[in-house]
């Protein structure tokens, strides 16, 4: 009997291989263009305008206080009221990519905070514009503090994406979702979704793991 | 070349620079001294407008540093500020350290600008050390280049805040040797330092500044053996003693 | 669209959505005193010089951290009922929170422990304070430091991630949305009124951590 399921289930692999790629097509999308969207806003936080830094500290706070699943069902359900029609997929990709330049965003501000305030005096000294100051002398220091926990908050990312499910993206959980009411062994189905996300996220741990213990030997007593 | 003239500054309620006129001549050299408090490093930090006056004019160079709507970037080009701390940047070689700020602010090609840091290093006597990174110097030898990534802006003034009071006693006049021979070749300097020896060599005038405002400013020999002010005396008498 | 906002049908939903709010805090709540239970106790088992012991708990931890929590809720959903497990929804949406969450506590305690330096317990051990008499004058009340506002944020997360039980068709407060959803078409009275509920526990908390972190630092400047 058990046998049985589990010739189903390898049957299945190539269903689940494709969600696969949809959840790592999801994510990458969403990574990337998080990762530059959240970098824009961290940086424009450590500005000068309060305006601005209280404007998008107040969007990080929506976003960080209320749960993933109820933004994608705003994003999906609410948006066509306001005449914007989305499929499910840019639906995801607009949450995920918003969620994740949400975090980022406060992760770079604490990176940029967290080099030295003399850093800059020299830089301005020296008759360095702003911009020039954040290439050559800001940014590069703030890498060592912001790398670790980028790589970890990607990591969160990747798990958050099994959320969009719920909308019927045809990703590694909704696969699975889908393949248990056919193969009734819940345990082997999502045992299976499990091994396919750790693939994914485990090396990603490590990776920040590593560079957490790289960046912190790095630094110098300044 | 430098004029302070009617300029306060308030912290707050603390009102940290008190009426200050003062005058720096080109090729002059000025040290400032007094208690901790007495405004010093705010008076110095204002010329490059690190900080900001908030009544009064400051022309440096004719150029009008209390003015809010003039560009400072070409101004702080012409001024060299060596701070009490380095502030090297530890993710540059001193070679680097020093090229930074001719190739994107005066936009000399690289190939120039590491000639001339090249000199410029060796001349503060660290032309050995141009590929090390500062977490491989030592105080000295990093404040040292941080003397050379002012000097190889080729700035027209060297401003200096206590640059030797963060170092071991040991390796204060290898960088004091350096502003000696800055001097001696005639750049205009402030140096704001507790070291009185220096103050006797190299300085054309002395200043003591106490509670925000100069008290009095003579040349070295009136300063040391006859100071008319009474405080004057007492700060003297304190920081001499060692 | 917001001048058709209803307020009117939102109110009618009322004591619907306070059912489902205490609903998510019981939830949550109930997640976070279980995930505190496993949590010591894979903790206590992390630290172990058994290596059998160290190395469950390690598999443990890392399977629940790479893997995402809706795998982990559908495969006790799905996997329960295969084993002849049969439990209300209710019950299988607080075993997941609680062994997801409890890894991630495991991980807050360990760095709470650990971050008392050794050098306090050396000093202790010098006073001759016995075990229990160092454990509480020395390390917990360092360690709680360490520790309380990590656990506040978890807490937080716990409240968002109740909102994915919602998918197993348990009635808290995203499902409240859903129904509001479904029997009116309105998904944004909804899903917003809704949004607006988790705020409310969102800076509630967030409160709670700011003022604890107040009283915590005083502990540790001395």
């Amino acid at each position: 009997m058990w046998t049985y399921y589990l010739t189903q289930l390898v049957h299945s692999l190539p269903f689940f291989l494709k969600g696969l790629w949809m959840t790592v097509a999801v994510s990458g999308i969403s990574l990337v263009a998080g990762t530059i969207l959240g970098f824009l806003w961290g940086i424009i936080r450590t500005r000068r305008s309060k305006f601005l830094y209280h404007l998008i500290g107040a969007w990080v706070d929506l976003i960080r206080g209320t749960p993933f699943l109820v933004q994608i069902f705003i994003v999906f359900f609410i948006l066509p009221e306001a005449g914007i029609h989305l499929d499910a997929f840019p639906a995801a990709i607009i949450s995920l990519t918003n969620l994740g330049a949400c975090f980022i965003c406060e992760i770079v501000a604490a990176g940029i905070r967290s080099v030295p305030w003399g850093q800059k005096e020299a830089a301005t000294a020296s008759g360095l514009t702003q911009l020039q100051q954040l290439r050559y002398v800001v940014m590069p220091q703030a890498m060592k503090t912001i790398l670790p926990p980028l790589v970890g908050q990607y990591v969160l990312l990747i798990k958050d994406s099994s959320v969009v499910s719920a909308i019927g993206v045809m990703d590694v959980t909704r696969a699975g979702w889908l393949t248990v009411q056919r193969v009734p062994q819940g345990l082997m189905v999502f045992a299976l979704v499990g091994i396919l996300y750790f693939i994914i996220c485990y090396p990603l741990i490590r990776l920040s793991n590593l560079l957490e213990k790289k960046m912190g030997r790095g630094t110098t007593s300044f | 070349m430098i004029i302070f003239r009617k300029v306060h500054k308030w912290f707050g309620k603390l009102h940290v620079l008190n009426d200050i006129n003062l005058a720096v001549d080109a090729g002059e050299v000025l040290v400032v001294c007094g208690p901790s408090g007495s405004g010093k490093s705010t008076l110095i930090r204002c010329i490059n407008r690190l900080e900001s006056i908030q009544k009064g004019e400051l022309i440096v160079d004719g150029m009008k540093v209390h003015d809010f709507k003039t560009k400072m970037t070409k101004l702080r080009a012409e001024i060299g500020f060596v701070f009490q701390q380095f502030n090297l940047y530890p993710h540059m070689t001193a070679l680097e350290n020093v090229t930074l700020a001719p190739t994107k602010v005066r936009k000399i090609r690289k190939q120039e600008a590491m000639e001339a840091g090249r000199q410029v290093l060796e001349k503060v006597g660290l032309g050995d050390k141009i590929d090390s990174y500062p977490a491989q110097l030592s105080g000295g030898q990093q404040q040292r280049v941080a003397i050379a990534r002012g000097l190889c802006m080729r700035p027209k003034i060297m401003l200096f805040d206590e640059p030797t009071s963060a170092l071991d006693p040991e390796m204060i006049n290898e960088v004091l040797e350096v502003m000696r021979d800055l001097a001696k070749e005639g750049m205009t300097m402030v140096v704001v330092t507790h070291e009185m020896g220096f103050a006797r060599e190299v300085a054309h005038r002395v200043a003591i500044m106490d509670v925000g405002q100069v008290i009095e400013i003579a040349p070295p020999e009136e300063f040391f053996s006859n100071p008319r002010n009474e405080r004057t005396r007492l700060f003297l008498s304190k920081i001499l003693r060692h | 669209m917001l001048e058709a906002f209803n307020f009117r049908v939102i109110l009618e939903y009322m004591p619907l959505f306070l059912k489902c709010f205490m609903a998510t805090l019981w939830l949550s709540g109930a997640g976070l005193l279980g995930s505190l239970v496993v949590g010591t106790l894979a903790c206590a088992m992390r630290i172990s010089r058994s290596k059998l012991l160290s190395g469950a708990a390690g598999v443990y931890i890392e399977s629940i951290r790479s893997t995402p929590l809706l795998a982990q809720i559908y495969f006790f959903y799905f996997g329960l009922p295969s084993l002849g497990i049969m439990v209300t929804e209710e019950m299988t949406g607080v075993i997941a929170l609680t062994l997801n969450s409890g890894a991630y506590m495991a991980e807050i305690l360990r760095a709470g422990v650990q971050s008392v330096p050794f050098g306090q317990i050396e000093a202790a051990v010098a006073s001759s304070l016995n075990y229990f008499q160092r454990m509480r004058y020395v390390v917990l009340p360092q360690a709680l430091g360490v520790t309380i506002p990590p656990m506040l944020g978890q807490a937080i997360v716990l409240v968002k991630d109740s909102a994915l039980l919602s998918l197993i068709s348990i009635t808290e407060l995203t499902r409240a949305g859903q129904i509001m959803t479904s029997e009116r078409f309105m998904p944004a009275e909804g899903f917003l009124t809704t949004a607006v509920f988790y705020l409310v526990i969102y800076f509630v908390l967030k409160s709670v951590a700011a003022w604890s972190e107040k009283r915590l630092i005083f502990h540790e400047s001395r």
